[in-house]
């Protein structure tokens, strides 16, 4: 049994809504912007896919504002970090574009939330440092629920009053596919009847700095040069804030209160490198297995796939890992599948990324296009395999494969598929 | 003046109401301890869990909890708050003392007195 995607929700640099978001991917037009941290334009990040249409660079939530159509009412704002209220405006768009409502979610023990973030970094440093300032004798007794790893589910479970299953997952940038990827076999199993799947990051100098400090991020000052996956010349990757919702939902439940399908979730799969504590081991050979994983649990052989969404983010280590991951499972049997990389448009979201990617994959499925590499100008040594078309395609994927790669060595797969697609 | 409110960070009172901001100065200013009542009730309003529902006439007996909707998380943030911009600290067996708001403004003032001068 593949469970349905019945809705997604987007807060992104391509746009705070399922149509901004398919227009700007389609047309592969990034949401890149010029950033200076710190008030130090002597940093060497220079650009990052920024969040339009908020503001939420103060610690304090009374600070802050979003776009009128999401209401979040105070007591809830009192715990956010500002990823939560991306995180809260995605899920409500997600909700409503499945046709559902909150009363439907609430106290439904059928409806589980699997949610993926790193914290808030910021919030974390603001808390402390308040501690700290009166040498440990009080702190904001919200310091906690809205800082720490974990602020996405305690927040959003007491918002959406989600009494089915409420569960966080940290594996850097695999993590909200690793949500992904429970949250359909929870409901494989039966378990549950719909799930809320919703990864979420903040971009600000806590967040994204000590990336920079890592050697991890592009120094390029112009966003096509900066973000170019599998180029010959990329330098780094750029961050990015936002989050990314997805309903899934039973076969059955869909059907009962006939819902669109916009989508399937028609497999996963997971495997580690075991080799770094950051860089990916050289040959993929983690990603290659948990790809193959994928595509067994999906039922479908290598030759099935008509498009792959690389998590490639425009690392010189990072994208040759998968480009040889990718060349094994498809170059070597003759097979080349379009291999986009929607990093170059949207930067890469960290915990965020892997929810975003299955979102986007939702969109070129329903919008009946393959995403192009709008950025990439000379293909990289050991990526000449992979076919990279540079504009959008226009047909449809019938079965995509979805990758992440997260710190550890973290590998996970999904395959999304056209409604018409897979069968069970 | 009992304490030296303008020592303590309070950056959070930039984003509250006008007029407790101004009860908060005068306060400052004065150490006039009738500002100190403005600055709870005010206090209590603005942080009320349920910040939706419709404000019941408040007054002394004003219960937090029954009347209010406080609960046990929006009390410790009321009372980290108050602490922050008093530089107070209240203890736990304070805390369980308050039920209402008059209990509430009276231990403030009573820990307000009790500071050292300056301190």
């Amino acid at each position: 049994m593949s469970p349905r995607i019945t809705g997604i929700g987007l807060i992104t640099p391509i746009g705070n809504d399922r149509k901004s978001a398919q227009d700007n991917l389609r047309h592969g037009r990034h949401g890149l912007s010029h950033v200076e941290f710190l008030g130090n334009p002597a940093l060497p990040v220079k650009v990052a896919g920024t969040v339009k249409g908020f503001s939420v660079d103060s610690p304090h939530w009374r600070d802050w504002t979003w776009p009128d159509e999401c209401t979040i009412p105070k007591e809830v704002l009192r715990g956010l970090a500002p990823h939560g209220l991306y995180a809260i405006c995605a899920v409500d768009q997600a909700l409503r574009d499945a046709g559902l409502t909150a009363p439907d979610i609430a106290e439904d023990p059928s409806t589980g939330l699997y949610c993926a973030s790193a914290g808030s970094a910021m919030m974390l440093h603001h808390h402390l440092a308040q501690m700290r300032a009166v040498v440990g004798v009080r702190g904001n007794p919200m310091g906690v629920v809205s800082s720490i790893a974990g602020t996405l589910n305690f927040n959003l479970a007491a918002h959406y009053r989600i009494t089915g299953t409420v569960c966080g997952f940290v594996s850097a940038c695999a993590s909200s596919s690793h949500a992904l990827g429970y949250a359909i076999d929870d409901l494989r199993l039966g378990r549950l009847r719909r799930a809320i799947v919703v990864g979420a990051e903040e971009l600000n100098a806590d967040s994204l700095l000590p990336f920079a400090h890592m050697r991890a991020l592009s120094k390029q000052a112009d966003p096509v040069l900066a973000s170019r996956p599998f180029d010959a010349g990329r330098d780094g990757f750029v961050g990015a804030g936002g989050a990314a919702a997805l309903i899934l939902e039973t076969p059955d439940a869909a059907e009962a209160r006939g819902a669109r399908t916009m989508a399937v979730a028609a497999g996963w799969g997971q495997a580690a490198d075991g080799y770094s504590v950051a860089a990916p081991q050289p040959d993929g050979a983690g990603l290659f297995l948990a790809m193959e994983r994928a595509a067994a649990d999906a039922g479908a052989g290598p030759e099935s796939f008509d498009h792959v969404s690389a998590h490639a983010t425009s690392t010189p280590v990072g994208d040759s890992a998968e480009a040889a991951a990718l060349t094994r499972l498809f170059g070597k049997r003759g097979l080349r599948p379009p291999v986009s990389a929607t990093k170059a448009i949207t930067g890469h979201g960290l915990s965020l990324a892997g929810a975003l990617q299955a979102a986007l994959c939702v969109l070129s499925i329903e919008g009946g296009f393959i995403p192009g590499n709008p950025h990439l100008r000379t293909i990289g040594p050991g990526c000449e395999d992979l076919d990279l078309p540079r504009a959008s395609l226009p047909r449809a994927p019938r079965l995509v494969l979805s990758n992440s790669c997260g710190f550890g060595g973290s590998n996970v797969c999904h395959v999304i598929g056209a409604p018409e697609a897979v069968t069970g | 003046m009992a304490t030296n409110p303008s020592a303590v960070p309070n950056t959070m009172l930039a984003r509250l109401p006008a007029p407790m901001r101004d009860a908060y100065e005068h306060y400052r200013l004065t150490g006039d301890a009738s500002s100190v009542q403005e600055i709870v009730v005010a206090s209590v309003l603005e942080y009320r869990p349920k910040a939706s529902a419709a404000i019941p006439a408040c007054g002394e007996a004003t219960r937090l909890i029954e009347d209010l909707g406080y609960d046990s998380v929006a009390v410790a943030e009321l009372v980290f708050f108050l602490e922050d911009i008093f530089d107070l600290t209240l203890s736990n067996e304070d805390i369980m003392g308050v039920r209402t708001i008059g209990d509430l403004r009276a231990c403030v003032a009573r820990k307000l007195a009790a500071k050292p001068r300056g301190a």
